[in-house]
């Protein structure tokens, strides 16, 4: 079967190409020296004498150091509460019989059907409310709970066959051993897929963190990014956009390169597929 | 479970069937719920409250200049069906639902199938389709606002080599709506891809291996065997793109702003206008209340009918 | 980090005794163009907060201008009301008649001065946005115009004078037609929201007209004759004499495109004036917006507000860092910092000014403007009016519209949005 897989690499080659070229841009025009004008600004190739220029005038601007702590703390922050939560209720939800679990669980997806012009006020409040206005945490809280990576879990909890479960129950196991050593280590493909999405979501976003925080000190990547590269006026200065972008992005595709091979890697374990 | 039983000898009923303790049984019927607690808990005070607010906002309305709130039942809801803007919103959206959803997922499954066995090519492929969801929002705008610069921007640079003019990807009501929906294509596929990779990764090796030793070549297999089983990753993905339809508008408040004209507002976006420039937080109440509802009746009502498929598959 | 904060709080706390009386407020500014804005407003704040002990400001960048109305309101909704914010110089009349910003009168009374004497240093065509109902709302801080930029380098090759820009729309329409080429269009303006609105002001007003009541926020003058012959103008330089791009072309596409050579003139803002002169490779000049019946032109720029939910002692906090914020010096400083112009004229007298002036000529012609310069304009529900009007020049833009049924259209949706307000004030009468 050696053509139809030739013939799906050349084409994926071909849809990653056109894929990237928005981040080959980016990568281009972070080096190129002139920032804001010129005609063959859009080029694709590095017709030029590369400069560092714009990373330094990057690292001068924004107090990225802060950024990145702040931003690491938010993101992992959040992940690590949900994952706790999402297991538990993706377990109920899969599992579990109780009455009312149906209603309950739509009940849950009503988070993913929110957004901010709901959120902001009523959740500003709150923080307030709680003492969190103006710190990391306000920013992380109304996160732990999240019905995306609960809903996953279910999904994924519901495609593991039951035959290991009942094994493990006949073995005399308690519903936590059950969880913690049968199910979630196979449902690992999920809660990295999970880790993965919540980590970018968290790591870029702008609005709710631009609502919560104040001190130049506590904010994070994306603020500090907006803060020097954007200009609702004027023009933009796309080597430093560009620049800032990638310094942004930069602790995002490292982990997604680790995280990748023990994703794939990950269905080793269970012995699922063959 | 079985263990808490096991550890005490249960008394015996009339008809000689074991009997649980009241301690028992309120244990395991309340368990559950206590499993459910912490997220609840949280989704009360960061969801169902604003949520509730929302719905109390709906049936008031404070005339931008007055003090006063007044009630006004569902006169929202009515102001919304005669607003002309509203209907074009809705229409808009139901383009952009049906130009950005099948494709996304369409792709992201194609993707995941292609590229699901593990190879340092495979791995910078996903990578790069991954891409789009990892770059910040402030930031993919305005690089699109770039890419879509009228004269210097990459796509008009590259099309003037191939000798074709340039559109005015965003000023053109008739194309800004495309474009946009092309960068949510783009953005959105690789993300689902990552579902779909997750899901292909738990399906059982034993029943693909069956169908091939029945003979299923690789097109019967995907139609018969793979795609049924991917049911419950289908009904995940399709619930999630749908939501998106509603929910992502970051890119028209900083790429077009709904126009030009009104041609690329989007629900999400009307609701963000008559909240923060027409000071009509009742008319946006309402609106956002309605999507809710909507995405929640779609979201039930796919997860039943794929789930359903799903039962009848395997 | 906060515990980290905190931390180092305790310990300043311990260390700094008795010194406890502060203030503390918050300043909330977006940045408008482009530049390093951010960095230099926190540095002004601390110099602030260096200079004195009594109050303690917190510098916070708050995204776009709407992002920043978004979040004074949020955080006063909560009950952390901002203590000053920077907003646009517009919307004051929509943040008061939302009750959303509060009146200086009485932080003026409390100095025995009087709005009339506290305006005295600020352009006159400043006035009219700082104040509603006869109150003082707002204190300017940046202000632009818009400016006719032109490339000189284009000219000498069309066979004009690098010197003589255009002064009236004949002018411009021949020099954009000579300026044309296969390269480059003549001619350009930002047509994205908001820009769009500004610059059709500009475009009526230079048609003799006003597109707004100044006095009243009920009444708009779209379909008028003023306004009609600049919606027609605009229809005609991208239709009749084709030189100007259809379609709806965003502000920092048009200065991207400028620098690139690819246009030869462009109205812009004089706010755009420090980023242009830094990344402009070929000669440039700028000059007044051309005049069809007369040299005016619009303001725009944000001003200082004051949020409600303050405590009276965060009040006076703030009305003193907005008086240092509004001192001759800074507004100077900031004017030559970012290209906008200072709304103060003693900023215009002192000695750096002088020399800055004499270094940047170009600097000069938005100064030489301002007697030509008139409010913004701002309505009831200011954005939707504004945008009753864009997209029917959008329209226009597009081929999709001609500019008679625009204006009528336009007339007739602002109408419809303005009368709630119309109906509790002008037509109620006994």
């Amino acid at each position: 079967m050696r053509r139809p897989s030739l013939i799906i690499g050349g084409l994926m080659l071909v849809t990653a190409f056109f894929w990237s070229t928005p981040f080959l841009w980016t990568l281009v025009a972070s080096f190129r020296p002139q920032s804001a004008g010129g005609i063959g600004m859009a080029s694709l190739v590095p017709d030029y004498v590369p400069t560092l220029g714009h990373f330094k005038e990057a690292f001068e601007t924004g107090d990225f150091g802060v950024y990145y702590v702040n931003t690491a703390i938010v993101a992992f922050g959040i992940l690590a509460v949900q994952i706790v939560t999402i297991s538990l209720a993706g377990y109920a939800f899969a599992r579990l019989s109780f009455p009312g679990r149906d209603f309950i669980f739509y009940v849950f997806l009503l988070q993913l059907m929110l957004v901010p012009p709901i959120l902001i006020v009523p959740n500003l409040r709150t923080i307030v409310d709680l003492g969190l206005y103006g710190s990391l945490l306000g920013v992380m809280a109304p996160y732990f709970a999240s019905a995306f990576g609960t809903f996953l879990m279910r999904q994924t909890f519901r495609q593991i066959p039951r035959d290991f479960e009942e094994a493990a129950v006949i073995d005399g196991a308690h519903w936590w051993q059950t969880l913690w050593h049968v199910l979630l280590p196979m449902a690992k493909p999920g809660l990295i897929a999970f880790s993965l999405v919540s980590l970018m979501a968290h790591w870029n976003e702008f609005l709710w963190p631009l609502m919560v925080l104040n001190e130049p000190s506590t904010q994070t990547l994306t603020i500090g990014l907006a803060s020097f590269a954007l200009g609702t006026e004027g023009g933009r200065e796309w080597g430093l956009l560009a620049a800032g972008t990638l310094l942004v992005m930069f602790p995002l595709l490292a982990l997604f390169a680790v995280f990748q091979r023990q994703f794939v890697n990950s269905f080793m374990f269970a012995g699922l597929k063959g | 479970m079985t263990s808490v039983a096991a550890a005490q000898t249960p008394p015996i009923d009339i008809a000689g069937r074991p009997r649980r303790t009241l301690r028992v049984r309120l244990a395991r019927r309340t368990w559950p719920y206590l499993l459910l607690a912490p997220s609840l808990v949280l989704l009360a005070a960061f969801t169902y409250l604003p949520i509730a607010r929302v719905a109390w906002e709906s049936l008031h309305d404070r005339p931008h200049g007055t003090a006063k709130s007044l009630f006004v039942g569902l006169g929202n809801y009515a102001a919304l069906f005669h607003d002309k803007a509203f209907i074009q919103s809705v229409i808009n959206n139901l383009i952009y639902a049906v130009g950005t959803v099948p494709p996304s997922m369409a792709l992201a499954l194609l993707f995941a199938l292609a590229l699901q066995s593990s190879s340092r090519i495979n791995a910078m492929l996903r990578a790069i389709l991954l891409f789009p969801s990892m770059v910040p929002l402030v930031a993919a705008a305005s690089l699109f606002f770039f890419i879509f610069l009228p004269g210097v921007g990459l796509a008009d640079y590259y099309l003037a080599k191939i000798g074709v003019r340039g559109f005015n990807w965003l000023g053109d009501p008739d194309i800004a709506l495309w474009s946009l929906i092309a960068i949510t294509v783009w953005k959105n596929a690789g993300y689902y891809m990552l579902f779909y990779l997750a899901g292909l990764q738990t399906l059982p090796g034993e029943v693909l291996e069956a169908a091939t030793i029945d003979g299923a070549n690789g097109w019967q297999r995907l139609r018969h065997v793979i795609v049924p089983l991917l049911a419950p990753t289908t009904a995940f993905v399709l619930v999630i793109a749908l939501i998106n339809v509603l929910t992502q508008v970051d890119h028209v408040i900083v790429l077009t702003k709904g126009g030009p004209s009104n041609s690329t507002k989007l629900v999400l976006y009307y609701i963000f206008e008559q909240a923060h420039e027409n000071f009509a937080a009742g008319k946006a109440a309402a609106a956002s209340l309605l999507s809710v509802a909507f995405l929640l009746a779609m979201s039930i009502v796919s997860l039943k009918t794929m789930e359903r498929g799903a039962h009848a598959a395997s | 980090m906060r515990w980290l904060s905190s931390l180092s709080a305790i310990a300043v706390a311990l260390v700094a005794g008795a010194a406890q009386a502060q203030t503390k407020i918050d300043f909330f500014f977006p940045v408008p163009v482009d530049g390093k804005l951010a960095k230099e407003m926190t540095r002004l704040v601390k110099v602030y907060n260096d200079s004195q002990k009594d109050i303690a400001v917190t510098a916070v960048y708050t995204g776009s201008y709407d992002e920043t109305k978004l979040k004074a309101q949020a955080a006063a909704n909560a009950g952390k009301p901002p203590g000053l914010v920077l907003m646009s110089a517009n919307f004051v009349l929509d943040l008061k008649l939302a009750g959303d910003i509060v009146s200086l009168e009485p932080l003026l009374k409390a100095e025995n001065t009087t709005r009339l004497k506290f305006l005295d240093d600020f352009w006159p065509a400043l006035w009219a946005n700082a104040t509603v109902d006869g109150e003082l709302y707002a204190i300017p801080f940046q202000n632009s115009t818009p400016l006719l930029y032109y490339n000189k380098e284009h000219f000498k090759a069309a066979g004009l004078d690098p010197e003589k820009p255009p002064q009236t729309w004949a002018e411009l329409v021949d020099a954009a037609k000579k300026l044309s080429t296969a390269e480059h269009t003549g001619f350009g303006l930002p047509e994205g929201y908001d820009y769009m609105g500004w610059i059709m002001e500009a475009l009526c007003l230079s048609n003799g007209g006003r597109y707004y009541n100044e006095e009243y926020g009920g009444e708009v003058y779209y379909d008028t004759p003023t306004m009609l012959g600049a919606v027609q103008f605009v229809e005609d330089l991208v239709f009749k004499h084709r030189v100007m791009q259809q379609g709806v072309v965003e502000g920092p596409a048009l200065s991207t495109n400028f620098l690139a050579g690819k246009v030869s003139m462009m109205l812009l803002s004089t706010g755009s004036l420090s980023f242009i002169r830094d990344n402009m490779k070929q000669a440039y000049g700028v000059a007044f917006v051309p005049r069809n019946l007369r040299n005016a032109v619009p303001i725009g720029g944000g001003s200082l507000v004051m949020f409600k939910g303050l405590a009276d002692d965060q009040k006076a906090a703030a009305w003193k860092f907005a008086k240092w914020l509004s001192s001759t010096e800074t507004l100077g400083g900031w004017s030559r910092f970012t290209g906008y112009f200072a709304p103060r004229k003693s900023s215009y007298d002192t000695a750096e000014m002088k020399d800055f002036m004499a270094k940047n000529p170009e600097a000069k012609v938005a100064i030489e403007q301002l007697p030509y310069a008139k409010p913004w304009f701002a309505t009831y529900q200011t954005v939707a009016v504004r945008k009753a009007l864009e997209d029917e020049v959008q329209a226009v833009l597009n081929g999709k519209k001609k500019a008679a049924q625009a204006v009528k259209d336009a007339q007739k949706n602002a109408d419809t949005l303005m009368k709630p307000y119309a109906d509790q004030t002008a037509l109620k009468v006994p």
